[in-house]
Order: structure tokens, then sequence, then C-alpha cells
């Protein structure tokens, strides 16, 4: 059969949606990071992000995506050598090691484990499939796969690429196909063990105690953020102050008193959704929520008409870790999830996870042109 | 690979978009509950109820003595700071706080555009510091019609003993731009700007607390929120002692010179004096540029630190050198005789000593006695002085001691080489004759000197001068102490050392010696005198009458037979050493032994 011309199959409708989602992110940093001394460089700098995050997207459309899913191990390792290199010479930033300097750059590992994680998770079940859906005893490797991250962020430590390992890598694997009984296992397993975590005071005194005190305030202060509304519960409460005085029609651009007077801490960065709900209100907010859902289901029509395993389980696995970006920092702002520093995918401030952001994407778009060959 | 069909996997799709909608809906509700349900609410609290985090600056680290009494404190005072931001009418704010407060309107904008460029938003601007409580009360009383006006509490510097010490104790200073932008002080602090208060400014700043108050659209506090202490400034303990210190600023009184004593068994420094000095308390104010300008264009430059930034040829106290490197050498014996017709002769050249009749026929020991010139330009000779230079080097002089302060000068040790780059003419032995006796392009400061003598006194170990003993963390007490660094140990050969100290007692005690001056009841003192010629030079401050005289040195140690304490001394166009700057050791000498009788080290 032959081969379709590149540019026929590409979704030129998702690239749209990539394009203004990162339009209104840039313009959110601008405000956020704009002063009386003028705009910030941290503009410039996010505009030359996303710049070469779109040239690498485009780039990822070259390659055979089997390709890739060839090397998603091999990104594996790679990202967990960089892990232990941020344990061992890490730059250490706001408390935690997340950091690897790299010449002037400062790259942030955890962001690339996430993604190697979930294409490894789909390279693992598209390779070995077990009609009829995966047992317990199946998943020794892919838990193994999960854990040493895990583990490893757990100690830099970074709570919120824990959480996020964890979530990803649970709908990734229900979508590779676990069989009822094993979901069924797993719940009252984790039920057991979530109780017993809370109800049994030694055990969690232990878990409790082995937390820093600033997650364990951060914690206190997402179950009951009134408690502490200077300390720890200070970004959380400035945040929902930040979403919820943008009222319907938002404040304007730039006018964001909670965010230009800078009340709001980390609002280029974790916050931007804060920013941006502050001076657009529900409409600019909301709107910026359903371009985030068009785009996910773009990414879910890719899994759909991928006409393998791995395409589909590689497409399923983006588009998971991309949703829990999203739900997990947009909860941040609103107060629904912890604060746990997990930026909001093309809007956040940040070199790396905006590269890892438009790699991911890249692929995407590479699975949903190819939908319609049957050769590689 | 092998590769499946993969309609199993596409079958559980709708479970993922199915989260992913949900996720929508969570976040939907939730945002029309902020935005829509709440809206009002929250908006208000952005807009009226503003959440204002304020500095509680800390309290700098005190400095203490070395046996605990305070040299350098801090003075709660009150400034009062402006926030324009919280003033919805600025101008009637300014005019009203201006006519309460006795300032008129025009400093006061003045004072915030001078802060605009580098405060940020909400940061306040002081408009009028160190106020009386009449002031406090007036402003605290009539808070209700100066919104975004504020009484600050600042912890001041307070030097109690005015120029006691200033030189090595430093000052303070508002931050500079420069280093607001380095190290991201906050406005307003202050930083050490000289001499201790800057090596150390990173343990005795402390750093910002903040006190959370809720502010209300008047920019009136309607609500304590919670605070955070400041954490204070580490607490110095120094190894001077006051009463030492005390003496000899006084001893040197109103000369122009440097006294440095220090203990020779650990290099702590016990006293560091420079003269003329400056008061430190003009500082922490911000200085006035009519007190910048006086100090600055100062003929005798009061701000400059003799005792470590001024270099001076080393005069006859340099014989101490010369013999030492003589008589290890083995060329020179100590019974060898020289005789002095009060001149000695080399080609055409005339050399003079200072007693011009001449000493007659002496050894080493009667030659450092009397400080007869004509001995040591003989010995000088005989050893060559480039052995002399290399002596002198290992004695630590012509190179930086390390003393923790800045700016500190090397001073120079001539080579024939040296002069050659420099002067571009060969080493004469004219060159030798002059350097043996100190006086030439040989340049040591006073606290090389003393850190000299004081290796004489110990048998010739040589530690960084110190100046830090301890430090004490104001929040947990501990206690750090810093040990006594050693530098180097230099052998001196025992025989030769005994002949020098022999010597050097005999300076202070017998017949004919210079440093007769320098005797006291408490100790047998051991020193040398020494007088640095002044050659004239060109510059303004040629009106100065003393100009001409000459400079006036002695170093010296006490006990002599267990020195625990060594002093160099220099007076600038003193005369003659034993006369102006022995009596000045003398000074130093007995107050230390009057008060080491009755204070312990702590």
């Amino acid at each position: 059969m032959q081969e379709q011309k590149l540019t026929s199959n590409i979704p030129w409708g998702m690239i749209g949606l990539i394009a203004v989602i990162s339009l209104i992110g840039l313009l959110g940093v601008y405000s956020a990071t704009y002063s009386s001394r003028g705009v910030s460089s941290i503009f410039y700098k996010q505009l030359m992000w996303i710049g070469i995050g779109m040239v690498i997207m485009f780039a990822m459309l070259i390659p055979n995506y089997h390709t890739i899913g060839r090397y998603a191990y091999t990104l594996y390792w790679i990202s967990v050598a960089m892990l232990l290199l941020v344990m061992l010479i890490g730059r250490t930033g706001m408390g935690a090691q997340r950091w690897l300097a790299l010449g002037p750059i400062a790259f942030q590992p955890s962001e690339l484990a996430k993604l190697a994680v979930a294409l490894s998770l789909a390279r693992f079940f598209s390779s070995n499939p077990r009609p009829g859906g995966y047992r317990l005893t199946d998943l020794g490797w892919p838990a193994a796969m999960v854990a040493l991250p895990l583990v490893m962020v757990l100690k830099q430590p970074d709570l919120g690429t824990a959480m996020m390992l964890l979530i990803t890598s649970s709908i990734i694997v229900i979508v590779a196909g676990l069989r009822v009984r094993s979901i069924i296992i797993i719940a009252i397993a984790g039920i057991t063990l979530a109780s017993s975590v809370f109800l049994i005071p030694p055990v969690k005194n232990t878990l409790w105690g082995s937390l820093k005190p600033y997650q364990q305030k951060r914690i206190k202060a997402f179950i009951d953020p009134a408690s502490d509304s200077l300390g720890s519960g200070y970004h959380a409460n400035q945040s929902r102050i930040a979403v919820g005085s943008g009222r319907v029609t938002g404040k304007g651009f730039g006018q964001g008193t909670q965010s230009q007077l800078a009340f709001l801490p980390e609002r280029h960065t974790d916050f931007i959704f804060a920013v941006i709900a502050e001076e657009r209100g529900l409409i600019g907010a909301g709107f910026l929520i359903m371009l985030y859902l068009a785009l996910l289901l773009y990414g879910i029509e890719a899994a759909k008409n991928a006409k393998d395993r791995l395409g589909a389980l590689m497409a399923s696995g983006v588009v998971s870790l991309l949703a829990v970006y999203f739900f997990i920092n947009i909860g941040m702002a609103v107060g629904v999830a912890p604060v746990v520093g997990v930026p909001l995918p093309l809007a956040s401030y940040g070199g790396t996870a905006i590269i890892t952001t438009f790699l991911s994407l890249g692929l995407l778009l590479n699975i949903h042109s190819k939908r319609f060959m049957l050769f590689y | 690979m092998q590769d499946t069909s993969p309609a199993d996997i596409q079958k559980r799709l709708p479970f993922l978009a199915g989260l992913v909608i949900f996720f929508v809906v969570v976040l939907f509700v939730r945002l029309w509950f902020l935005q829509v349900v709440n809206g009002a609410y929250y908006y208000d609290l952005a807009e009226n109820n503003q959440i204002r985090p304020i500095k509680i600056r800390p309290p700098r680290g005190v400095i203490y003595d070395r046996h605990g009494r305070p040299i350098v404190e801090n003075v709660l005072t009150f400034d009062i700071s402006l926030v324009p931001e919280d003033a919805p009418d600025l101008e009637e704010t300014i005019r009203r706080l201006g006519a309460l407060v006795r300032i008129d309107a025009r400093s006061i904008r003045q004072a915030l555009a001078d802060a605009a460029p580098i405060r940020m938003k909400y940061e306040p601007v002081k408009i009028k510091e160190e106020v009386g409580w009449e002031d406090v009360a007036r402003v605290e009383a009539h808070q209700d019609s100066l919104p975004g006006v504020i009484v600050e509490p600042e912890h001041r510097r307070h030097y109690p003993y005015g120029g006691l010490a200033s030189h090595q104790l430093g000052y303070v200073g508002k931050v500079t731009q420069e280093q607001r932008k380095k190290d991201q002080t906050e406005l307003g602090l202050l930083t050490g700007q000289g001499g201790l208060e800057k090596t150390y400014d990173a343990l005795l700043r402390g750093a910002s607390g903040r006190r959370m108050i809720q502010i209300n659209s008047s920019g009136r506090k309607v609500k304590d929120l919670g605070i955070e202490d400041p954490k204070p400034g580490t607490d110095l303990y120094l190894t001077i002692d006051l009463n030492v210190q005390l003496a000899a600023e006084e001893a040197l009184g109103t000369r122009a010179g440097a006294v440095v004593a220090m203990d020779p068994n650990t290099g702590e420094i016990l006293a560091l004096v420079s003269h003329p000095t400056f008061d430190p308390n003009l500082f922490p104010r911000g200085i006035s540029p009519k007190d910048w300008n006086s100090l600055m264009n100062h003929p005798s430059h009061p701000l400059y630190n003799r005792a470590i930034q001024s270099v001076y040829p080393p005069g006859s106290t340099f014989k101490i050198v010369t013999g030492l490197a003589a008589l290890e050498s083995g060329i020179v014996k100590p019974d060898d005789k020289v005789t002095c017709k009060g001149f000695i002769r080399h080609g055409k050249h005339t050399f003079r000593c200072w007693k011009r009749a001449g000493h007659g026929t002496l050894s080493f020991h009667r030659g450092l006695v009397e400080s007869c010139d004509v001995y040591f330009y003989t010995i000088g000779e005989r050893v060559g002085f480039e052995a002399v230079a290399n002596y002198a080097k290992n004695l630590g002089l012509g190179t930086l001691t390390g003393v923790p302060l800045m700016d500190e000068k090397a001073g120079l040790i001539p080579t024939a080489e040296w002069k050659l780059k420099r002067t571009k003419a060969p080493w004469y032995v004219g060159d030798t004759y002059i350097s043996s006796i100190g006086q030439g392009f040989l340049q040591v400061s006073p606290i090389q000197s003393a850190q000299m003598i004081g290796a004489v006194a110990n048998g010739g170990f040589y530690y960084t001068p110190k100046l830090l003993k301890s430090t004490r963390n104001r929040v947990t007490g501990s206690v750090k102490e810093f040990p006594p660094e050693k530098k180097a140990r230099f052998l001196f050969n025992p025989k030769v050392l005994e002949e020098m100290r022999s010597a050097l007692i005999g300076v202070t005690s017998e017949p004919g010696g210079t440093g007769w001056g320098s005797r006291t009841e408490f100790a047998t003192v051991a020193g040398k005198t020494g007088t640095a010629q002044v050659v004239e030079q060109k510059d303004a401050s040629r009106k100065y009458a003393g100009k001409l005289d000459d400079h006036a040195w002695f170093v010296a140690y006490a006990p002599a037979e267990h020195p625990q304490i060594a002093v160099a001394v220099i007076v600038e166009h003193g005369g003659h050493g034993g006369a102006a700057a022995a009596p000045v050791a003398k000074k130093v000498f007995e107050e230390y032994f009057r008060s080491a009788g009755t204070k312990t080290d702590q």
C-alpha cells in the first residue's frame, strides 16, 4: 500500500488547540511577571522555550512511533540515571533537591521521568499482551518500573511527582487491561492499607513522622486551609482568593490585584491558572479548561484509531499523564488538590516541563497521523 | 515485537475519556463555586482585606570584648515610614504627616522618589528616623487620618565608646543598591560596610521575620494574623581586651599612629589602635555628606586603618632581623668586634651612625642595645642583604598576615631584582647599608612588626592574627570557639635566639639602652626602638609642621622570661622611638598586667 503524504494526516485542529493554549499561557506569564521595570526576561525565556518546544513537537512527527517505543526503556534508564545524579549533585530549590545544572540550564529530571515511565509501561504492556486481562502476578515488572523512580523522587522529596507517577501508572494499567478480580483485590488492599495508615496510631505516626515538616504542614493545610492562612495555607488561600475574585468576567489583563501585587506566590509557575482565572474570570478560565478537554479528547481519539497496541497504549499513556497534570495543577489553584508543585502543561513557566509536554504532544500527533498506515 | 490487535485497549478508552470529563466537571463546578457563587466574597477579600507581610528586622549581633564587655550594641528606635500604595489620597497623607511630625511635604516626596527605583511594592519608605516618643504617640493617635503611615521599630547600631577601636569594629550603613542586587538584602537593612562589621556581616546580620496583618481598603490594620520571629544576628566575642585597648588609645592620644598588642602564644589581638580615629556612630543613620567629606578629605586620613593598611620603613626595629640573620648564618659571631667612629665610608659615600661621636668598639650585644648603625652596616654587608631579606620574609615581614580585616597592605622587602626592575639601577652596597638598619625601600605594617616580635617572644611560632575569639548564637545559646591558627613554625637557633633576647632586655635595662621609656615595675620588658626616616613628600599635606619629623617605632614583649604580650607601636612624626613610642608600649604593658590580675578569660 502506498504511503500517504505526511502532511495530509496531521491533525491540524489539535495543533491549533496547542497553539491557542500556549498563547493563553504565555500571556498569563507576561502578566504575572510584568513589573514596574517592564517586561520580565522570564516572558522571553518562556517564549523561547515554547518556540523550541514547537520545533521538537514537529520533529517528533518524523520518526516512526515504533522507533520511539523501542527507545522507551533507554529513556527510562536515562531518566533514572539523572534522578540518581540529582540525588548526588543536584541543586536545591525551594526546600527540595530537584534540579540538575547543565551549564547555564537547570534541568528537572523528574519531569522527564514521568513521561519515560508512561512510555515504558506502554511498551511493556504492548509486548506482553494477556488476552482476558492481567493478573496481579503479571504486574511485577511494571510495579518495579514505577517503584524505582517513585522512591527516588520521594527522596528529593517531591511529593507531587510521586503522586503523579502513582495515579498515571494506575490509569495506564487499567487501560492496558486488568482482570476485574485484580482490580477488586487492589481496591480492597488499598482501602485496608489507607485505613490502617489513618486508624492505627503507630503506623500513622511512623509515616507521618517520615514526612518533612513542610510536607506535613501542606497536607494539614489542604485538609483545613483556614487553620494556617499565613504559613502553608498561604499559597492555597491566596490562590483561591485570586480565582474567586476574578468572578465571571475577570479583572482584565494585567489588572489582577492578587497576581500583580505579589500576594500570590509562584504565580508564573505553579499558580499560573490562578493568574488567568483572576484576570479573565470564569469565561476565560472555563474556556481554557474546555481547550484542555478538547486536546485530551483528541489524544484519546488518536489512541482509538491507532492500528496497534503500542500506538494505542502510548497515546493513552500520554493522555493520562497530561490529564493528571492538568487536574492536579488546576485543582491546586482552586483548592481541590493539595499544593504539591505540579506545572500546568503548556502554560506554567519552566523549560523542562514545556519541552517534555511538547515531546508528549509530538508523540500524540505522530500516532494520530499514522492511523491509516498499515505498514511501517 | 509481537503485536496483537489494539481492540481490547480501545474498548477501555471510554474509561479514560470518562475520567477526563470527570476531571473537567469537578474543576468546572469548583470554579463556578469560587467565581460565581462566592465571587463577590472573594472579590471583597482581594480588594479590601488584603494580607500584608510587615518585615520585622532582626537585631544585629552584639560585639563583646574578650571578657564579655559589650563594645557594639543595639538601641531600639522608632522610624516613621510611609507605604504609598496604602494611601488612597497620597498627597493628603503627605500633607497631614508633614504637619504632624514637622517635615515639609517636599522632602517627603523626595524620599519617596529616591526609594522608587529600588523598592518593591508595599515596601515602606522611611520618612523620619529615630523619632522621639512624642512623634510616635502623635502618629499612633492620628492613625485613622494617616492611611499608609506606619511606625517601624528598628535596632539602631550603637558604638558606646565612639571612636574606640573603630578601625577594627568598622561600621554599618544602609544596604547599597549593588549589595541589594547581589544578595537580595532588604531595603533599609543595615549591613557591615567596614571592619569586622563587614568581615563577619553574614554572622552578625540575622534574618528578618515578618508579621502578617490584614488591612482594609484605607490601609488600616484590622487584624493581626500572626508573627514569624526574626532570627537575631550571632554575637561576637572579640580577642581584644577593652582595658588594654583603652590604655593604648589613651597612650597614643591625639598623635597619628598605630598600636598592635597581641598574645604571642595564640595570635589573639589584645588591642588594635589606629589614630586619628572616627566615630562609627556617624554611619548607621546614613552619614551626612558634610561628615563624609570631612572624613574623606582630612589630611591625616582618619578612615585609614594604620595598623594594617599603612606601611612604614621599620627603622632600627629591623636590626632584630639583620642581627638574627647574621648570627644564624654563622658568618658573624656574637663576639665579633666592630669599631664605630660615627660613620663608615664606601667609595665616595659616607654613611653616618646616629651617634655622630661614634660608639667605639662593640660586639653584637652592645651593638643592639645602643642601636649602633655602623655595627649593623658592617654585619649586613658581611652576610649580604639577600640573606637578610629572606630572613625577613620568613619572619612574615612584607607579606599579608591574614588578619580578618579588609584591604591589608603587604609592604615590601626589597631585593636586587626588585630594585633593578623598579629603578633600573643595580643594588649598591649603600642599599645594603641603609636596608640593614631598616631604612630605604623597606616597608612594613605595624601588625607585621607585632607578629615579628611575637615570634621572637614565643620562639618562632606564627599564628594568623585573630580578632574573633568565639561566637554565640543568641537563640540556641550555642557557643563556637575559634582556636588559634598556627600558620608556620620558624626554627631559630636556640643560642642565637638567647643572644637576641638578652640584647632586647638590655635595650630597656642597660645603661646606654635606647628603650628605657618602656620600663615598668610590673614586668621585665624586652624590646627595640626604631626611628623611620621620613622622606619629604611633595603632596598637598606639606603644610603640616610635623611632617618632617621621623616616625617613632617600638616593638617589645613582656615579661621577658615568659612572654604574654607582644606590642608594636608607631607614632607618626613622633621623633625618636625611645622617647615617643616606648612610653606608649609601657602604658599598654602596665594596663595588661594590672587587669590580668583581676580579670579571667571567659
